[in-house]
């Protein structure tokens, strides 16, 4: 399970004082729990999952988790552009405590990177990162996948890929998703939530929290 | 248990800090690696030869080459200690990413990269200056090894004070090259304290690092010299330092913005 438990996230503001992005916000996942958070930009969904990820801290509130949880897979963060693909790969695979050949294995089986995996990231293409990130966080086996948008830049055969891996293969896994793509999120998702003036709703249904959004 | 497991993964992540930090500094090209200790060894050759040259060959009864090396050692690892925690936790941001690295581990592991090359660069400066007859071995060998112990914690002490506050605000890292300067007569590396006039002594053994080197020149020059220092004061200011660096830290985290 993961808590968030009336999570506050405020930000300083040069001369405007404090922002408030989420304000109590609340939300359970549960094991094999397929949650989408819908919103307009700049709503608050990718700081949202990168508190559940731990990547920020928040302001107030907590966040509990009795299982493993990824990093935000989004399209900044995670790598070192000045490294290779294959250094950032062996730091992962290091403070993760994985296996360099088997994880290297599964990524250019993934990623289908190739040499390009020997470059430094900087020079990768937003839709190379994602497959990257992708084939890096599949291959730790988290109990849970925070996706922040990144898994529409792939092309078709990698979105066919991470549909086998992640969607049918990992179909136990839970999986909390930030996208504007309604009928991704209409065939992927099993429960929706909505954040709006920095509060979060959970709705009853998917096709209501769709409903919800496109009246924002 | 639970303890130990956790101990080991700080312990794989500094680890894993460390060579990242290595890639991304010195790459693979040309000696790569080696520049850990190659920049401090410049750093250091180049003034112990400068001196050796410009100055007497004693000055108030103590050899200069010498002299120059015990003081320029710990300094420079001072100073890169410092430079490598300003800003030390936006530029490794995209780090935080992964739950288990901590800001607490980049400190570390930079500063034990700091330390580590200081010291290296140290001891191959010394014994060539040893092997081609410019410095006699050390009168204590015990004694370095404390002062330089005491040196490293200090210098660490620093940076952990240094790099969150360097978050703070934009003021600081101006400030820092200026300061940097002005404090070099608080390091101890150019002067004993014995050298300086009486009234003046006191204020220089407000600096922990003054008593770390008084500590080093003691044992690398034995009964030539008159130091100053004290063990209790230098234990205690380092401790305290240690204590406001970790709230800083500690508390940093909520503040760091991650990209």
């Amino acid at each position: 399970m993961i808590h968030c438990i009336d999570v506050v996230k405020e930000y300083h503001v040069a001369k405007r004082g404090v922002r408030r992005v989420l304000d109590g916000v609340c939300l359970d996942v549960a094991p094999g729990q397929k949650m989408a958070v819908l919103g307009r930009n700049g709503a608050g969904k990718s700081t949202l999952i990168k508190i559940i990820g731990g990547v920020e801290l928040a302001t107030s509130g907590r966040v509990e988790r009795t299982m493993s949880v990824s990093w935000p897979l989004a399209f900044s963060g995670a790598f070192q552009g000045s490294l290779t693909g294959l250094d950032n790969l062996k730091f992962i695979t290091r403070i993760y405590g994985l296996d360099y050949q088997h994880t290297r294995d599964f990524v250019d089986d993934f990623a289908e990177l190739g040499r390009q995996l020997a470059e430094p990231v900087k020079t990768y293409s937003s839709g190379m990162r994602a497959r990257l990130a992708f084939a890096l966080t599949i291959a730790i086996e988290f109990d849970c996948y925070l996706i922040d948008e990144v898994i529409m830049v792939g092309d078709q055969r990698f979105f066919r890929r991470c549909q086998e891996e992640l969607f049918e293969k990992r179909s136990d896994r839970a999986l909390v998703v930030v996208s504007h793509d309604m009928s991704f999120i209409r065939d992927v998702c099993d429960t929706a939530a909505v954040i709006h003036n920095s509060q979060l709703e959970v709705c009853g249904s998917v096709n209501e929290a769709v409903g919800v959004y496109n009246s924002l | 248990m639970e303890v130990l497991r956790l101990f080991g993964l700080q312990g794989r992540v500094i680890g894993a800090l460390i060579m990242r930090e290595i890639h991304t500094r010195y790459g693979r090209e040309n000696i790569g690696h080696l520049w850990v200790v190659g920049e401090p060894l410049l750093f250091c050759v180049g003034v112990a030869i400068m001196w050796t040259a410009i100055r007497p060959a004693h000055e108030h009864g103590v050899p200069v080459t010498a002299f120059v090396i015990t003081g320029y050692v710990p300094l420079t690892m001072w100073r890169h200690c410092i430079s490598r925690s300003i800003k030390a936790f936006e530029s490794n941001g995209a780090l935080l990413f992964h739950r288990q690295v901590t800001p607490m581990d980049i400190i570390v592991s930079r500063c034990i990269l700091e330390i580590v090359g200081a010291l290296i660069a140290g001891i191959v400066v010394s014994t060539g200056a040893m092997l081609t007859g410019f410095m006699d071995p050390p009168d204590s060998m015990g004694l370095i090894y404390l002062g330089i112990a005491y040196q490293a914690v200090f210098c660490f002490a620093c940076a952990l004070i240094m790099a969150p506050l360097s978050e703070m605000g934009d003021v600081l890292d101006k400030f820092v090259g200026a300061v940097m300067y002005l404090s070099l007569p608080f390091s101890g590396a150019f002067t004993m304290v014995e050298w300086v006039p009486t009234a003046l002594q006191p204020i220089l053994l407000w600096s922990p690092s003054v008593h770390a080197l008084e500590i080093i020149r003691q044992g690398q020059f034995g009964s030539v010299v008159r130091v100053h220092y004290d063990l209790v004061y230098l234990t205690w200011s380092c401790a305290v330092m240690i204590l406001i660096g970790l709230s800083l830290v500690l508390r940093s985290r909520k503040h760091i913005l991650v990209q």
